[in-house]
């Protein structure tokens, strides 16, 4: 064997299983399809505004060319953008009148150099719904199993946040929360008087607001309220793969990472039912060749995870490797997005703020939990949101210039609110990832082709959400409150994508068990969300944080007791 | 479009519109002078570019701190259109200053340049009221690259606004008096 273990992807769940298993004393194998990245030396976050190229503009055609989709996130801009994949170059496919937007980045770190590091458990709630209502399959486990998983990645990854006492919302290991301020204050007190059954909280988020002695001896350092982050950040004060689970799987001496390689497929040898062998491809030279462990975790995120299975075919497994139950790749969930609102709080205009806080505020859930609309549809939403005065942007739409133009904008303008939903979404079958029958990448490897709607309930639920945002800001006392968006936007817009393997307890209607291990083949785990059985309406990757530490610690012990 | 935090959204809404094509947007001068490869020639003539510099000034002007000229308001706007800029956005810029030039030639029979201060800001004034009340997305363009030019500069950013590079703490209600100016990020 060459190696203990194989970690495909460095993003937040491989990052995670890395570290545990190599801190497990476990040689492992770390294998990333895309560039390396050093931490700090490549992050652009100490330019100022006037020293990125263009301010942080992406040249137009540049975007249109390279970037179509990618261009379109929030987060794309000039400072990150060596953080987003080409389209051009990994293109996908969709329905012509179904589009998904998959946001990904390909290189050392994944997506955990990008997220907004907003950090929610999921409750029993959310573990026992598919039961409770019937859509999807049973969870395998419940809040009692995870829990103490959230306990200690939460410690290591450092998440700033209030506790709150929510059956919904789990309270955590939080470090100092960030303050509301003025107007959220104001928000809170107002909201939750007029609906005490609704809570306003700071937002949770993977920013240290305060080091322990565990993240300084990593090299990392108190967060300077910057609002950079997703630039990377040289204080290490955010937590991705590159400024935490990397330096504590490497520090281990346990850790080899090769970058620039492709995992294509895995081998299955049916008389030992394990995989026997990790199938890549140098991206640069494309020579193939493959790699062997004990066992071999697939983190490369739900989608191409489910490619990676399915395109591991074998005469056992002639759909694709563990996937006799026919799930890889279906029950393709997000958290409905483009539902929000906006609207200005009047008052406190001699009140201001300091600093650049890196997080907003969070409504959890209370539909269908403290509120009862199950008349109306199952499951709820939850709402991220923020207080704050414009600065200069707000001259552009506003009529006036010269003088008197300049000296309006010296004064931040007046407080503004806004509140985005975040929908979950029911796991449907017919929501799927497959192999595109003819169509390939320029290494070869077939497209995926995705195909994803939202359901009746998904959008009964946004309708819903999209109403409450306008009422909830209206009942605070704010003024011209109006919708921030004309419709939902297409599924993947929350880069929450999951479910392509589920957990579940019966091998026939599910594709990983309660310990994110492939039914049918014992060495084969896969902890990104693509192992989702339902998608709540919290923002999921913590939880992908902690079913990846657990499996890891599972997988270790089941090495250790030879029955691996 | 995906939207996790409000202050980036904000942000996304502004790129956003930046990546809107001006649909039928005339081809003018700007265009045309890109050659038939496709290569990108100069934006500005030498005419324009001082009609560039005199619109943005009475934009911004020069008060107790220095305008769109003293912060290099004019170059940065050659620059991206050079650089960052589609055919259709140079075309859209340019129809804003040829939009310019013959609003004044129609009033006053003069160019632009000619006009005593007075008669720049009267005219641009009401191009500006009529322009963002028609919601005109070339002239939107126009001024967001103007603030965005002088605002993001390091002396509109620096010594009209205030920034801090590192800010190193988060107070979350302070007196405003106490903090001073608007932030140059736009955000918190
Ligand atoms: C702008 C943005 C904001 C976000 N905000 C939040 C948030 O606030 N909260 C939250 O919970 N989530 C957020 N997310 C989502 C979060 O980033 C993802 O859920 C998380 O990164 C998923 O982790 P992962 O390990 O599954 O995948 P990734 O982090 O995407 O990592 C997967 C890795 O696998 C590699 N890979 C893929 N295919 C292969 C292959 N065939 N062979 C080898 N390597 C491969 C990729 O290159 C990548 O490095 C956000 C995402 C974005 C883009
Ligand atoms: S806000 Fe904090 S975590 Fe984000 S880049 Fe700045 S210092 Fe780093």
């Amino acid at each position: 064997m060459d190696f203990d273990a194989i970690v495909v992807g460095s993003g937040i769940s491989g990052g995670w299983v890395a570290k545990e298993l190599c801190e497990r004393g476990l040689r492992t194998l770390m294998i990333e399809r895309g560039r390396h990245v050093n931490h700090r030396k490549d992050y652009l976050d100490f330019s100022p505004p006037w020293e990125l190229p263009n301010r942080g503009l992406v040249p137009e055609d540049e975007v249109k060319e390279h970037y179509a989709i990618q261009g379109t996130s929030y987060a794309f801009n000039a400072g990150t953008k060596q953080f987003w994949v080409k389209d051009s170059e990994h293109p996908y496919s969709t329905p012509d009148d179904r589009s998904f937007l998959w946001y990904r980045g390909y290189h050392l770190g994944g997506r955990s150099l990008t997220w907004a590091r907003q950090t929610y458990r999921f409750s029993d709630i959310d573990f026992s719904a598919n039961k409770k209502d019937g859509h999807g399959v049973d969870w395998p486990i419940r809040y009692a199993d995870i829990s103490p998983w959230y306990d200690r990645v939460e410690r290591f990854a450092g998440i700033s946040g209030a506790s709150e006492g929510l059956e919904q919302l789990p309270d955590g290991q939080f470090l100092q929360p960030m303050d509301l301020n003025c107007a959220e204050h104001a928000f809170k007190e107002r909201l939750e008087k007029q609906h005490p059954t609704r809570r306003v909280t700071i937002g949770r988020c993977a920013n240290l607001s305060e080091p322990t002695e565990e993240h300084i001896k990593l090299g990392r350092g108190p967060c300077q309220l910057r609002s950079v982050c997703d630039r990377g950040c040289g204080y290490g004060a955010y937590f991705s793969t590159l400024s935490s689970t990397l330096p504590a799987a490497q520090r281990t001496g346990n850790l080899t990472v090769i970058t620039d390689t492709i995992v294509e497929s895995l081998d299955y040898d049916h008389a030992k039912r394990r995989v026997s062998g990790v199938r890549v491809m140098d991206t640069n030279t494309k020579q193939r060749r493959s790699y062997q462990a004990r066992v071999v975790f697939v983190c490369a995120s739900t989608i191409p995870t489910a490619q990676i299975l399915l395109a591991s075919r074998s005469e056992y497994f002639p759909d694709g490797l563990a996937n006799r139950s026919g799930a890889v790749g279906r029950y393709l969930m997000d958290h409905v997005q483009g539902v929000g609102a906006i609207g200005t709080m009047p008052g406190f205009l001699d009140r201001y703020y300091y600093g650049r806080r890196p997080t907003g505020i969070y409504i959890p859930r209370y539909a269908n939990v403290t509120e009862d609309n199950s008349a109306q549809f199952v499951r709820g939403y939850g709402f991220q949101g923020k207080g704050e005065r414009p600065s200069w942007d707000r001259g552009i739409d506003q009529v006036g210039i010269g003088a008197g133009l300049k000296q309006g904008l010296r004064d931040p303008g007046p407080w503004q609110m806004v509140l985005f939903g975040f929908t979950e979404m029911l796991p449907r079958a017919d929501n799927r990832v497959t192999l595109h029958a003819t169509r390939k990448d320029q290494w070869g490897i077939p497209l995926v082709h995705i195909d994803c709607t939202h359901g009746e309930n998904d959008l009964k639920l946004a309708a819903q959400a999209k109403q409450d945002a306008q009422d909830m800001l209206n009942v605070a006392g704010c003024e011209n409150v109006r919708s921030l968006f004309p419709q939902v936007s297409p599924p993947g817009s929350s880069v929450h994508e999951m479910g392509t393997a589920r957990m579940g307890r019966d091998p026939a209607t599910s594709v990983l068990n309660a310990h994110n291990q492939a039914h049918d083949v014992p060495n084969l785990f896969v902890t990104d969300g693509s192992c989702m059985t339902s998608s709540g309406c919290a923002n999921p990757s913590l939880t992908y944080m902690a079913l990846s530490a657990r499996a890891a610690n599972h997988a270790a012990d089941r090495l250790a007791s030879g029955e691996l | 479009m995906s939207v996790k935090d409000p202050k980036l959204n904000r942000r996304a809404m502004l790129l956003g519109a930046v990546f809107l094509v001006g649909g039928a947007a005339a081809l003018t001068r700007f265009s045309r002078q890109s050659s038939a490869d496709g290569s990108r020639g100069p934006v500005f003539s030498a005419d324009q570019f001082a009609l560039l510099e005199q619109v943005t000034e009475v934009i911004i002007p020069a008060t107790d701190t220095p305008g769109a000229i003293g912060a290099g308001v004019p170059a940065f706007i050659r620059d991206l259109l050079m650089n960052w800029g589609s055919l259709e956005s140079r075309a859209q810029i340019a129809g804003v200053l040829e939009t310019i030039e013959q609003r004044t030639w129609s009033k006053h029979g003069a160019a632009f340049l000619e006009l005593p201060d007075s008669q720049r800001l009267e005219l641009m004034r009401v191009y500006d009221e009529e322009s963002v009340r028609a919601h005109d997305p070339a002239y939107r363009k126009f001024k967001q690259m103007v603030l965005l030019g002088y605002y993001h500069s390091e002396i509109g950013a620096t010594q009209e606004l205030r920034f801090e590079l590192v800010p190193g703490a988060w107070r979350s209600c302070l007196p405003l008096n106490e903090v001073g100016r608007a932030s140059a990020f736009w955000t918190s």
